[in-house]
């Protein structure tokens, strides 16, 4: 009974249960939705998701997302081990910049990335004088993979970083002490105690892939979302069919994990006074320093450097002055606060909001927790329109809601739906990293339940906890279908700046609002998680 | 250690002064004229500050891509708070109209502007006018190759030549317009060929016209003004835009619209409003801050374009493109360009 499986209480506390409950309810919102507004013609959304125009692009979405979540978790995993386990220079550095490229709107990141390696663009110019005639052309399925995973690996880095971060040293102290070499401590030890983290941020990737629009649609990769939007106005019951076809392949993609991934949240989260670290030999310091920098470069110098480049073009060419310019910087500054205070609002309520559900589905066996994270992981793959129209329907049609509409706290609600997945499985990592001994002992004491909560579970799951707010916080800044619709009237983010700016060919403006959103997310990682999940040193 | 107090400190009160912040503004009251639109803010957005100002109204605005926001105005039905709708194309007007959401613009205010450009049933009106075209990188075409006719672009020497944004509203209206002159077979048939001729199809005007002056393709079809607005920034852009000569479907014009909606408890002030958008100051705005064609009689076009009258644009009734436009999407769709 005191031991590991026998810890899982049949169902959870009626308050804890109750909690999720409600939660289910909130993320069902979209789901609710789309199956109210496909139930009046359920012949036609089979019809329509079996035909052979939509089978081919589901084709293309998953290929390509597949490809991307492999790409992105390489990445991820590797970028986090050299930043956190070895002594490559400028960690600190590193370790802010690394999950920024997250920030970046897919809309302009993919413009950007056209403009700098597109045929007739930066790089070509740039090679030129050295004979390169003509670069091979950039879009379709390699385009879009090339910048997906570049804006999508942060998503397996964040939550590696802060578990590799804290694993306990005594394993790996143990293997090395065997004899086992660091490459094989590695793989043996390291990758498999943070496998529930790893794979937590390759689900993310693979749920931001079948669901990016801004970045197929420019690329030219007809997937499963394009269709989705060019029928939206015209041809609403496929548009539906189609939503909903996205939104049940992530839940069954959630359901296969879970039954995958089973028993790999058990993890000792237990903090050492420093992680084992290997300092690097020979040769292998300059290329995991190198690695660490092409990395950079691509996903976020190279997008910096192309906006600066729009924003000296448009002062060469005089349509910016630099007092317009001045002017312009101080026009943000509305947008600024708006972004932060709503991202930062909707990553707080994310982390709470599902650390019932987090409680409920490690600690417990409940159906409802498994019920609760289907619908969670599937508000992430349904496109923001969709998530932003389903709030307009029940607000509107619910009696006495309408005061909700439209406002604040509404958009934050919607922010929490679309993206509360990105903090659920941290979270459930958090939770299963509590050492059961130190809460008996906590109970032993006398401790309630609130105030084990308080002193003894949060302290332990910080780090896990904000990195999973982390980047709810990044995916929020960057939002902008849910917001257009559901902001408070006159509500500006840096999101809507860039795009109004894109609708009129005003790269200046654009690439202004860009960089403050990434000066701004840069200085809010550091500030809300770095500076947490950092061990001392 | 979990982080010193002082970090705890500093995360606090960030978090504090953004939620603050953020939670200020965002009051409203019903006497307030909302405005949704899908005119683009940097175009529009100091026009609607003009009229909240002089017409001493409250104006709230939401910005957004036309399509979407007719989606949204339809989700909202008759609880819809807008009172206005500024849609870039008579496209997802047609959608709002079929729905009945939509009022009649008065008389008064429809009679100002060419018939052409406003509805039949008086359900939206015209501001400002943007034209098809082609535009092309003067570096990769020679200007006499240019055919005379946007049907001879299936021909098999412009494979892979002639970019286009199947998606795009004004894309759809340009093919509901040929469809109108030159029948459903033609236009099919067009469709058809351009898909045969390998034509790269991009998500935007703007993409179009990028992509023509990195040279990525040699031409595309497009909106007028994007060039224009590529130009300012790129003055050595290799980009020029090219008018089917007569009155080809290809050098279609477009109109930006206004709409009251069915649902306004403002009709008088929306009114006002729309009254205000086709003034004279207003339309020459459309024409010199957005290199757009002014639709009442008062407004010459800006410097460098031809006076809306010498164009020998087709005749199409615009009226009837909204109402075509779920044939034209289905055809597009199954033409496979899309």
């Amino acid at each position: 009974m005191a031991f590991s499986r026998g810890r899982r209480e049949v169902s959870g506390p009626w308050g804890l249960r109750l909690a999720a409950g409600s939660v289910v309810a909130l993320f069902s919102i979209p789901f609710g939705y789309l199956l109210v507004q496909n139930a009046s013609e359920a012949d036609t959304f089979w019809r329509t998701i079996s035909a052979p125009e939509a089978l081919a692009p589901l084709g293309w979405s998953l290929l390509l997302a597949v490809a991307v979540s492999i790409a992105a978790t390489v990445l991820g995993t590797g970028a986090a081990w050299i930043t956190t386990r070895t002594d490559v220079p400028g960690r600190r550095l590193w370790r802010i910049l690394l999950p920024l490229p997250l920030v970046i709107p897919s809309f302009i990141g993919a413009f950007v990335f056209l403009t700098a390696f597109a045929p007739g663009g930066l790089l070509e110019t740039m090679l030129a004088p050295l004979g390169v005639e003509r670069l091979r052309p950039f879009h379709g399925f390699w385009g879009s993979f090339f910048v997906l995973t570049l804006f999508t690996y942060p998503y397996v880095f964040l939550p590696a970083a802060a578990r590799l971060a804290q694993l306990p040293s005594s394993l790996e102290e143990s293997a090395r002490l065997l004899g086992t070499s660091s490459y094989k401590t590695f793989w043996r030890v390291v990758l498999p105690q943070s496998r529930g983290a790893i794979g937590a941020g390759t689900l993310l990737v693979f749920l931001y892939s079948i669901s990016d629009f801004g970045v197929v649609q420019l690329m030219r990769y007809d997937t499963l979302t394009r269709v989705i939007y060019a029928t939206r106005l015209f041809d609403r019951s496929t548009s539906l069919a189609l939503s909903l076809q996205l939104g049940l392949l992530a839940v069954a993609v959630v359901v296969l994990e879970r039954f995958v991934a089973r028993g790999t949240l058990r993890a000792d989260l237990r903090r050492t006074q420093r992680p084992l670290q290997l300092s690097l030999r020979g040769l292998l310091k300059p290329a995991a320093f190198a690695a660490i920098v092409a990395l950079v470069t691509a996903a976020l110098i190279v997008p910096i450097a192309v906006l600066l480049w729009w924003s000296l073009r448009g002062l060469r060419a005089g349509t910016m002055t630099a007092g317009e310019l001045l002017t312009e910087m101080a026009d943000l500054t509305g947008p600024v606060l708006n972004t932060s205070g709503a991202a930062l609002a909707a990553a707080l309520a994310a982390v709470a909001v599902v650390l019932p559900v987090a409680y409920l589905s490690v600690r417990h066996r409940s159906h409802l927790a498994g019920g609760a994270n289907a619908v969670i992981v599937g508000g992430f793959a349904l496109p923001g329109l969709v998530v932003a129209l389903s709030f307009v329907f029940w607000v509107l049609s619910a009696p006495g809601l309408g005061f909700l509409y439209q406002t604040l706290p509404l958009l934050v609600l919607a922010y929490v739906v679309h993206f509360g997945a990105q903090s659920l499985r941290t979270a459930q990592v958090a939770v299963a990293g509590i050492p059961r001994n130190v809460e008996d002992a906590a109970r032993s004491l006398g401790a309630d339940r609130w105030r084990r909560l308080v002193r003894v579970d949060l302290p332990l799951m910080r780090p896990a906890l904000l990195s999973g707010a982390g980047i709810v916080l990044l995916s929020t800044m960057k939002e902008l279908p849910a917001t257009l619709i559901l902001a408070p009237a006159g509500f500006q983010t840096l999101a809507m700046k860039i795009w109004s700016a894109t609708q009129s060919a005003i790269f200046v403006n654009a690439s202004l609002a860009s960089l403050m959103l990434i000066l701004l997310s840069g200085f809010l990682t550091w500030a809300l998680v770095i500076r947490g999940t950092t061990v001392a040193r | 250690m979990i982080g010193s107090a002082s970090g705890r400190g500093l995360g606090a009160t960030v978090i504090a002064v953004a939620l603050a912040a953020a939670l200020l503004p965002g009051c409203s009251n019903d006497a307030t004229l909302t405005i949704y639109s899908g005119r683009e803010e940097e175009l529009i957005g100091p026009l609607l500050e003009e009229f909240a100002s002089s017409a001493e109204t409250e104006i709230d605005i939401r910005y957004g891509d036309s399509a979407d926001l007719a989606l949204l105005i339809e989700s909202e039905g008759d609880s819809s708070p807008a009172d206005v709708f500024l849609s870039q194309s008579p496209g997802s007007v047609g959608f709002l109209d079929e729905q009945g959401l939509l009022a009649t613009v008065p008389e008064g205010l429809l009679e100002d502007v060419d018939e052409r450009f406003r509805a039949d049933d008086g359900r939206w009106v015209g501001l400002s006018a943007r034209q098809r075209v082609l535009v092309y990188n003067t570096e990769l075409v020679d200007e006499g190759e240019l055919p005379a006719s946007v049907l001879e672009l299936t021909d098999a020497s412009y494979r892979q030549k002639v970019g286009l944004a199947p998606t795009n509203g004004s894309f759809q209206d340009f093919v509901t317009a040929m469809r109108q002159i030159e029948g459903d077979d033609v236009a099919r048939r067009w469709l058809e060929g351009m898909v045969a001729n390998e034509s790269p199809t991009y998500a935007d005007n703007l993409s179009i016209v990028d992509a023509v002056a990195r040279g990525e393709v040699p031409m595309g079809l497009v909106n007028h003004y994007y060039n224009y607005g590529y130009l300012a920034e790129n003055p050595d852009a290799a980009t020029r835009n090219y008018i089917f000569p007569g009155s080809d479907v290809g050098s279609l014009l477009i109109a930006s619209t206004a709409s009251v909606l069915a649902s306004t408890d403002q009709e008088e002030e929306a009114e006002t409003f729309v009254e205000f958008m086709l003034s004279r100051d207003s339309e020459s705005y459309y024409a010199e801050e957005g290199f757009e064609y002014p639709l009442t009689d008062a407004v010459d076009a800006a410097d460098g374009l031809p006076p809306l009258d010498s164009l020998e644009a087709p005749d199409v009734d615009i009226d009837d493109l909204g109402e075509g436009l779920e044939a034209t999407t289905t055809m597009i769709s199954q033409s496979g360009l899309l």
